[in-house]
């Protein structure tokens, strides 16, 4: 399927060379800006604010669930999505701020007619129609490592804030917050648990003085937005808990964003294992937790 | 000077009454040993003349021949080395003609007339009964097997002047009493439960799987403890019956493995190394003993680091997974023997075994789906049930509770069992896991409020048709267990939990 699309879209890309007039102001203020750049879809627009999402390809339930809140949020608020597109926190952010009708803007690190990874197409194809995607290499340059962290100068240019997820204490995304501090953008960083390895990165950033990104209004907030408290979708999620059942909430309780097992949480509750299984189930059913992997149960709303 | 005894020799598990005849004649000073017989067997000559010489009887230097009859079948082991040894003591005249008849005679002879012990003892000793004989003379070390047969009587030997003595009615042998099987003891004990810590939900698995006997996949990090706690799984079994026992002792008596009692009381317990061949898995050889899956026949078959097994071994259980028998075929003959065992398994989550605790793991989304994959789709499929378990922390392993002992779930297994007992009488089924299609519409039926919530979770959690039916299947067991005759909602989803999730 991902063949497919990479076929049907491959005429639509652009070139646009650094002479040209649609060659984006932002990238010819940087240092080393592109010869020319390669599009699909559209440029991002320099009248509306921009806000890069990135953070590391394996990250924990509370990444993900932060990466949709600030994706969407900010999405919904009119501001542009920019990010690499890779797996993980980048993919995530992206797609939650397609899904909330926001646009998004992806910065490959691999030709423009290449999906990588492949298991990204579809967000690939939303990303495409939401806004546009972006590269500097040739249409069908294989993903090459040094391709990657070249492109992260082309992010942090774009974005007029960069806001770190989850990044651990070395990481591509530390490359990007190099680069954007050169341009002279403002860092936000999500504060996470000490001791957590991918949270490291970020709570470092912060400690050298990062923005702390606590809710998006801090971050709408620099941009002279103010958000409507009305269609909040964090709002709502945050006292949803006041339905459960006592014994539900008991279990409730001893699930973390961290996949925590279920036999941590039989022997932390102290009921049998038939009722802490029963409850989890109608936990599952009514959205709360879900199974990350066999048997290890994590929160789904923040 | 012709004579004849009778003897028995083995193919797989059944044997065939077979005759061994010698003759004395003119001619050229020489033995001949004939009768489609297999290198070990031609090997008596040398071992049997030597054993002669120095038990005090000497061979005459004319033509002897020893035929073993029918022609036809392949003879292999060493077993035939006393009854040629009597056949020619016959010819010779040192025993009456009518001494050795109506007898089956079983042993291997050492150089200086010594008795050995052979394998196979039980099966020839139970066609021997089949077949009529009143007698039957094995090693002394091959007794107590040979004594399981029942309605024969087993002498035990340990000489050919014994032999001799005792054909001639000089010395006299009791035959032993028939140890009724019921009486049988094992000198090893099953390892006990309660000296697993915490890990409620492995044990909780282990349980449903010995009463329902639902192959079960443990997934946990090194250390949780998954190979003590499957150790411990025979125990929980409901106890062998004697039909069980004969088998099974059969198997061992065939393989060679019979422990020092003779008598195989205990469920087998096999965990081969992941090195194990498909050979060693199957059975094999040019005379094909039982692999690993026979060994493991009503017990259980465990298989530690599951993805490091060659593929070609694994595939080799998938047969006898569905059959609940294994054919072998060598030297264009073919061999069946019992296979049905319960298979436990169990893996790391992924290379370093910790996924997916992302402050230990150094593993990417690739790497994890690549240390799975290794597992084939079709044998994973035949896994009813997956639980995780991972390490228990420093209190649980200090509390001085004790965890719940063998015993105590020994009892809801015996009272699930007795359930599936009503259940299947009369029918090829014996477990819940064994269940069909038709089994499973028949005894496995949901009310309103059950089927709502099967159809609620089947599309959440995107079950497959497959897993749904093995879902029901466990959640049979789980109700078997509760004591229920109608499954509840609480034991659905108690199944669901121990379901094989989307992450393999």
């Amino acid at each position: 399927m991902s063949d497919a699309f990479c076929k049907s879209s491959a005429e639509k890309y652009r070139y646009i060379n650094r002479f040209s007039a649609e060659y984006p102001e932002k990238l010819q203020e940087i240092k080393n800006p592109p010869a020319g750049i390669y599009v699909k879809g559209r440029l991002p627009d320099p009248t509306k604010p921009s806000v890069a999402i990135v953070g590391s390809r394996i990250c924990s339930q509370y990444g993900r669930l932060a990466a949709e809140e600030f994706g969407s949020v900010l999405a919904k608020n009119g501001v542009q999505i920019i990010s690499g597109l890779a797996r993980g926190i980048d993919v995530i952010g992206q797609n939650a701020a397609c899904d909330s009708g926001g646009s998004s803007f992806g910065v490959l690190g691999c030709g423009i007619n290449v999906i990588y990874p492949k298991q990204n197409a579809e967000v690939y194809k939303k990303v495409e129609e939401s806004g546009g995607l972006i590269s500097e290499v040739a249409p069908d340059a294989p993903p090459i490592g040094a391709q990657f962290a070249s492109r992260n100068r082309i992010i942090s240019a774009l974005c007029d804030v960069l806001l770190v997820i989850e990044a651990k204490e070395r990481s591509g995304s530390q490359i990007t917050v190099q680069r954007a501090l050169e341009q002279g953008k403002d860092v936000f960083a999500l504060p996470g648990r000490i001791h957590d390895v991918c949270s490291a990165g970020c709570n470092r950033l912060i400690a050298q003085g990062a923005g702390i990104a606590t809710e998006p209004e801090a971050i709408l907030s620099l941009f002279g937005i103010y958000k409507d408290t009305g269609n909040s979708t964090s709002d709502s999620n945050k006292y949803g808990r006041e339905k459960l059942e006592k014994i539900e909430k008991r279990v409730y309780e001893n699930i973390d964003f961290y996949p925590v097992s279920l036999d941590e949480i039989v022997s932390k509750t102290r009921m049998s294992i038939q009722e802490v299984i029963n409850v989890l189930f109608h936990l599952q059913m009514k959205g709360y937790v879900s199974e990350v992997a066999k048997n290890r149960y994590v929160k789904t709303k923040l | 000077m012709y004579y004849r005894v009778s003897s028995a020799a083995l193919n797989g598990l059944e044997a065939a009454i077979v005759n061994v005849e010698a003759d004395v004649s003119d001619g050229m000073p020489m033995m001949e040993l004939i009768g489609y017989l297999g290198s070990e067997v031609k090997e008596a000559r040398e071992r049997v003349r030597t054993a002669m010489k120095n038990s005090g009887f000497s061979l005459p230097p004319r033509r002897i021949t020893v035929n073993i009859s029918p022609a036809g079948i392949r003879k292999q082991g060493t077993a035939f080395d006393l009854s040629i040894a009597i056949a020619l003591l016959g010819c010779l005249g040192c025993i009456a003609d009518n001494a050795a008849q109506e007898m089956l005679i079983i042993g291997e002879l050492g150089l200086d007339g010594k008795i050995c012990p052979v394998q196979g003892v039980l099966p020839r000793v139970l066609k021997g009964m089949e077949m009529g004989y009143r007698l039957c003379l094995v090693p002394i070390e091959n007794l107590k097997e040979a004594s399981m047969a029942g309605n024969i009587k087993c002498i035990g030997i340990s000489s050919l002047s014994q032999v001799y003595r005792y054909l001639n009615n000089e010395e006299i042998l009791e035959p032993v009493a028939s140890v009724p099987l019921k009486a049988c003891k094992s000198s090893q004990a099953y390892p006990d439960f309660s000296d697993v810590k915490g890990q409620k939900g492995m044990k909780r698995c282990l349980e449903i799987s010995a009463a329902g006997g639902h192959n079960l996949l443990m997934i946990g990090t090194p250390g949780a403890g998954k190979t003590m706690a499957a150790k411990r799984l025979p125990g929980i079994m409901p106890p062998l019956k004697e039909d069980e026992i004969l088998e099974l002792t059969k198997i061992y008596s065939v393989a060679g493995s019979l422990p020092p009692e003779g008598v195989v009381v205990n469920r087998p317990f096999l965990a081969p190394h992941h090195t194990c061949t498909p050979q060693a898995m199957s059975g094999g050889g040019v005379n094909p003993k039982p692999g690993l899956v026979s060994l493991a026949h009503k017990g259980v078959l465990f298989l530690d680091e599951l993805p490091e097994f060659r593929s070609e071994t694994l595939e080799t259980l998938r047969l006898p997974m569905e059959e609940k028998i294994i054919n072998i075929s060598r030297c264009g003959m073919n061999y069946t023997y019992p296979a049905n065992f319960l298979l436990v398994a169990a893996m790391n989550p992924c290379k370093c075994g910790y996924y997916p605790d992302t402050s230990r793991c150094r593993c990417n989304e690739n790497d994890v789906k690549k240390y799975t994959g290794r597992i084939s789709g079709p044998l994973l499929d035949r896994m009813d049930m997956m639980i995780s378990a991972e390490e228990i922390g420093f209190e649980e392993l200090n509390s001085e509770e004790r965890s719940e002992s063998s015993e105590r779930i020994l009892q809801r297994v015996l009272q699930a069992k007795e359930r599936m007992n009503y259940r299947f009488i009369g029918n090829a089924v014996k477990t819940n896991a064994e269940m069909g299609n038709n089994e499973i519409i028949k005894y496995c039926i949901l009310g309103r409020k059950e089927k709502l919530l099967m159809k609620e979770a089947f599309t959440k959690l995107r079950l497959s048709s497959r897993s749904y039916h093995k879902i029901l299947k466990v959640s049979r067991t789980i109700a078997d267990i509760a004591g229920y005759e109608e499954i509840k909602e609480e034991h659905l989803i108690e199944a669901l939990a121990y379901r094989r999730s989307e992450f393999f």
